[in-house]
């Protein structure tokens, strides 16, 4: 099932360049995702205090490694109906899956991440998903946007000194479940976490399908859990969708 | 607008009077005297530099970085070491400090705790009365954090705002097991492809006392000189701390042999050729007299 997007939401998309879903994740499939991703965190933390030992990792946040292998409910967040319906929208019904980053951000004096775009405005649409896992308030992590600067012809945009002086931005603090689906060629960021809580949430990363993107071998071992045309060719599985 | 190198180190033949410690790249009788360097400054217009102490952290293992400094109060700066432990560091850096020309001390361990998560005291820190002094007495903190360190920095940053801080050779921060020595016997540390410390010391950028050097290519590259893919990262660092936050400096005598003192002059404009003339002044000198306070040259 696919919710395709309102013709308001469709506006705000391009106008803007992205979208917010509130209770994307809800009831007991939040409280699923919330167990998986405390208990892998958990089980992943010592592993990754040995990367950052040797510089292999960065101290200030992590991600679980291959989490799509470590529980189902994180390949079900891929292609689930609350925002699903808009990727297909937006990438002419041809979404592929980049990678998932199941992270978790420490509060910290500053923010982790500066602003930035992640790729240039002439790349294939370029569209990130990121879903609170936890209740994540102003000033605890939350996500940073500046509306518009998606377009062409916006900006010149620089990164400043402090994460809140971003002309235009706007942040985004929200409950347990929510999404917030934006075009990455738009100027982003983490807010600082000055709170006394980690931020956790889930940043899911897709792209309109271009040939060899992504191989049918990278999500190989999960194959068994794409029962689906759709699925399968969310996550690239079939030599025939390239 | 002085040439100034802000950062190397000179040592001279172990000796009574100038006692130290040894290493496979700093053998007894290694020299690499303050009169070397300022030959090869002289040649290639580097009117003053900061004298970083190497070969042991002890008062007497600072003899000749303190005989460098008293010869030539006008040339040099410096930069001593505290024993880790030491049970009174006030006493240690005040010692080294007071009228010889050191104006700051290195540190390498910031002695917090290893994971970020964790609830962070700063006074708990064992560099803490180290911070506290520098703040006491305007002493200027020289960091080369390792990795698991790195995150500790803002919070002593933020505790001590006073405090002057310069960053490195690049803001890196090596990571255990990652340093090696080439067969020129100069220091060489594995950076992944993609830079992580965009998430730990470059976010320092926001702190108007934090400055970072651009040295240390050679350690870093992989490609000869002039190491043209770290090209992107002193951009990175230019465009975040700004024109007047960042240093050039060689790290002699280590580049002595490859690529040369006298490259290492020019790397700056050959990493950085879209920056304006009073840039690059600044950063080849002004903003480490401003700084670093050094004296008006002499002659």
């Amino acid at each position: 099932m696919m919710n395709r997007p309102t013709p308001e939401e469709k506006e705000q998309w391009e106008r803007d360049g992205y979208l917010v879903f509130e209770n994307a994740i809800q009831g007991e499939q939040l409280k699923r995702l919330q167990t998986a991703f405390d208990f892998w965190a958990d089980e992943c933390k010592e592993e990754w205090l040995e990367r950052v030992e040797t510089a292999d990792a960065a101290a200030t946040f992590y991600d679980i490694p291959n989490p799509l292998e470590k529980d189902t409910i994180f390949i079900d967040i891929i292609d689930h109906p609350s925002y699903y319906g808009a990727l297909m929208e937006f990438t002419d019904d041809d979404v592929i899956l980049l990678g998932p980053q199941v992270r978790t951000v420490a509060p910290w004096p500053v923010s982790y991440t500066g602003w930035h775009p992640d790729v240039g405005k002439d790349n294939p649409i370029h569209i990130k998903v990121q879903i609170y896992v936890n209740d994540v308030p102003k000033g605890g992590g939350e996500f940073g946007f500046v509306p518009g600067s998606h377009r062409h012809g916006s900006g010149p945009y620089k990164r400043p000194l402090l994460q809140e002086s971003m002309p235009g931005h706007k942040s985004f603090p929200g409950k347990a479940g929510t999404a917030i689906m934006f075009n990455s060629c738009g100027w982003h960021t983490s807010m600082d976490n000055s709170s006394d809580t980690p931020r956790k949430s889930i940043i899911l990363i897709y792209e309109k399908r271009t040939p060899g993107r992504v191989g049918p071998t990278q999500f190989a071992s999960i194959a068994e859990h794409c029962n689906t045309p759709a699925r399968r060719k969310i996550f690239s599985l079939d030599a025939l969708s390239h | 607008m002085p040439v100034i190198d802000a950062h190397v180190h000179v040592f001279t033949t172990v000796s009574d009077e100038f006692p130290r410690e040894v290493s496979s790249n700093t053998p007894a009788d290694r020299d690499e005297s303050a009169e070397k360097l300022l030959g090869l400054m002289k040649e290639t217009g580097v009117d003053q530099a900061v004298l970083v102490q190497i070969g042991g952290r002890t008062i007497e293992q600072h003899s000749y970085l303190l005989h460098c400094l008293k010869t030539y109060p006008d040339r040099f700066l410096g930069i001593g070491l505290v024993p880790q432990d030491h049970p009174n560091p006030e006493e240690h850096m005040t010692e080294l400090a007071e009228g010889t020309g050191i104006i700051g001390f290195r540190l390498f361990d910031l002695g917090g705790p290893r994971d970020i998560f964790e609830t962070k005291d700063v006074t708990e820190f064992s560099t803490y009365p180290i911070w506290k002094c520098a703040a006491e007495k305007d002493y200027v903190m020289w960091v080369y954090p390792r990795s698991i360190d790195a995150h500790l920095l803002p919070f002593l940053v933020q505790e001590f705002p006073q405090v002057r801080v310069v960053l490195n050779h690049l803001g890196m921060t090596p990571g255990k097991g990652k340093f090696t020595q080439d067969e020129l016997g100069r220091p060489q540390i594995q950076i992944g492809g993609y830079n992580l410390n965009m998430h730990t010391t470059f976010r320092l950028a926001r702190y108007e006392n934090v400055t970072v050097h651009l040295s240390g290519q050679y350690a870093f590259s992989k490609e000869p000189y002039p190491y043209k893919n770290l090209a992107g990262m002193h951009s990175n660092l230019f465009n975040d701390f700004g024109s007047k936050r960042v240093m050039w400096a060689t790290d002699f005598p280590w580049i002595l042999e490859e690529p040369g003192y006298g490259e290492l002059t020019t790397i700056i404009e050959k990493l950085m050729p879209h920056i304006r003339q009073s840039e690059l002044e600044d950063i080849m000198g002004g903003n480490a007299k401003r700084f670093l306070r050094f004296p008006d040259l002499n002659s």
